[in-house]
């Protein structure tokens, strides 16, 4: 090794490939935040509902995919996601949807990823969130209910602000835990088809362990590093003013 | 007290989580079922939920045609040290930084917090350069050796440290004894459910880990589960019955784990909130 100055940083601007790869990061990220965190927070509301009985099974339930490995559930969506003979072509078939080539087609592969990343993460959003909700007393929504609130007025006047500090936390967490996504693309696409899901964790390994180019992929992780303290500190200063603590 | 809502309204209710219960697990499901079905039988449309073999023929198939006995045993080998290790150093220094002002403490306090942020795939390569130049690749001492402590674990400890009363240790010292005898006859026995919690963590982590074996490890005879479960051996990429009796011999352990010791998890997870 020798040393070279800004070289490795500049050579990474200058490589398509490198925005490529960013390009496709935003968009998984884009694509699990919003529908993780808004799943999280409804499968949350339903088992905060007092009168439902068995809530810690279900909640154990929801829970599963969260504590089970990335490489298994991976494992176990490529036969879900097989074009002729899996369960999600098949359930599609219903709508009458036309078999997708869910992993091999350029256009669906990323998306294929983006269900599966969702599908991994939403009982955590959920179990953070239920923890927010049972900070909310009771007596508010019994009070409201008194002055003749609607369910939608509840939710928009007393939930959603009093649950601002959970929801900024699920999603500064969530953005994070995408932003890192590795082991579904490793196992499902190796990012693939024409690089169409080559996110940046895997443009970082390929360069490193198959190219051998430790110099540049160690300025693609500084990179990396430095994009994800910048993204938590805008996250928290548009926050500020909008989020409520009590 | 509020009137329970109507009948209808709870039946709703109540089929809805259900449903929503049973689709997400669905993927475990199919898996299972799948494990127990014969190559034609799991190529059909329309696909039946039912199994159609009652025995472990493709769990026996699956760990002939690769090493799966060797992976469950080097997978659960690394776990456990990787934990008992962390019992022991993330705890002496949580201890420290809880109760011993030292010159900078806050300092290495602030610095272990820091750490928490850096992602590991930020730092997969240098680590990787170190441990080659150590000559431990294929090697469990890369596997084990830099997870000896972590910074996550040793954050939970103090917090719960912390919270102990100050009282107990005091009316010790005063008889005379030293801070490890402390460590041991007192903060140890009163932090059984955070160490708990905590080495219930650090050994799924290194059960579910992919990313750095998949690094570091080249040999199949050494390598961990995960990986090896999900690597293309040749021929085995469209053998779904097998590949699910593989995955399902990862996965179920962990699944059936997970009911006994669900209420330390995830209430550990609404306290923390740092790891998954």
């Amino acid at each position: 090794m020798k040393w070279v100055g800004l070289e490795n940083y500049i050579r990474m601007f200058e490589t398509p490939d490198f925005w490529g790869s960013l390009w496709t990061t935003v968009l998984y990220v884009l694509g699990t935040v919003v529908p993780s965190v808004i799943l999280g927070l409804l499968i949350a509301m339903l088992l905060n509902i007092e009168w439902l009985k068995g809530k810690g099974i279900f909640r154990t339930l929801f829970y599963i995919p969260v504590v089970t490995s990335m490489a298994a559930a991976a494992v176990i969506w490529g036969w879900l996601y097989e074009p002729n003979f899996g369960l999600v072509n098949y359930f599609l078939s219903w709508f009458g949807i036309k078999s997708i080539k869910w992993l091999s087609d350029p256009n669906y592969a990323l998306l294929g990823l983006i269900i599966v990343g969702v599908w991994k993460r939403v009982g955590y959003n959920m179990v953070l969130f239920l923890a927010g909700l049972q900070t909310i007393p009771r007596t508010y929504y019994e009070a409201a209910e008194i002055d003749g609130a609607t369910s939608w007025d509840k939710f928009r006047s007393i939930t959603l602000p009093l649950l601002s500090p959970t929801t900024l936390f699920v999603v500064i967490m969530q953005f994070i835990a995408s932003f890192r996504v590795f082991v579904s693309v490793s196992v499902m696409t190796r990012g693939g088809p024409a690089k169409s899901t080559q996110v940046i964790t895997y443009y970082l390994y390929e360069n490193a362990f198959r190219y051998l180019k430790f110099g540049y992929a160690s300025a693609i992780a500084v990179f990396m590093f430095a994009l994800m303290v910048v993204l938590t500190l805008i996250q928290f200063a548009i926050s500020k003013k909008r989020v409520h603590y009590s | 007290m509020r009137k329970k809502p109507h009948i209808v309204l709870r039946t709703t209710v109540i089929l809805l989580v259900l449903f929503v219960a049973i689709l997400i697990n669905l993927p475990f499901i199919w898996m299972l079922v799948t494990s127990f079905k014969t190559e034609d039988a799991a190529f059909t449309i329309p696909p039946s939920f039912l199994p159609t073999i009652f025995d472990f023929r493709n769990f026996v198939k699956a760990f002939e045609l690769i090493p799966l006995s060797q992976y469950v045993v080097n997978t659960l080998f690394v776990a456990l040290a990787v934990t008992l290790l962390q019992l022991v150093f993330n705890s002496l220094a949580a201890y420290g930084l809880a109760r011993i002002r030292f010159k900078g403490s806050s300092i290495v306090f602030m610095v272990l917090i820091g750490t928490l942020m850096v992602p590991p795939e930020v730092t997969m390569v240098p680590l990787y350069v170190i441990v080659k130049q150590f000559g431990w690749i294929n090697q469990y001492k890369a596997l084990i050796v830099p997870f000896m402590s972590s910074a996550f674990g040793i954050f939970l400890l103090r917090q719960f440290f912390m919270g102990i009363p100050r009282e107990l240790e005091e009316a010790a010292i005063i008889d005379g004894a030293s801070r490890m005898r402390i460590f041991l006859k007192i903060i140890i026995p009163l932090s059984k459910p955070a160490l708990y919690t905590m080495s219930l963590y650090t050994f799924l982590a290194h059960w579910n880990e992919y990313m750095w074996p998949l690094i570091v490890i080249n040999d199949a005879k050494k390598q961990m589960i995960q990986v090896g479960i999900s690597q293309f051996v040749s021929g085995w990429e469209t053998q779904w019955t097998m590949r699910m009796a593989a995955s399902t011999t990862a996965v179920l352990p962990i699944i059936v784990f997970f009911f006994f010791v669900q209420r330390q998890f995830v209430e550990g997870i609404s306290i923390s909130g740092l790891k998954e």
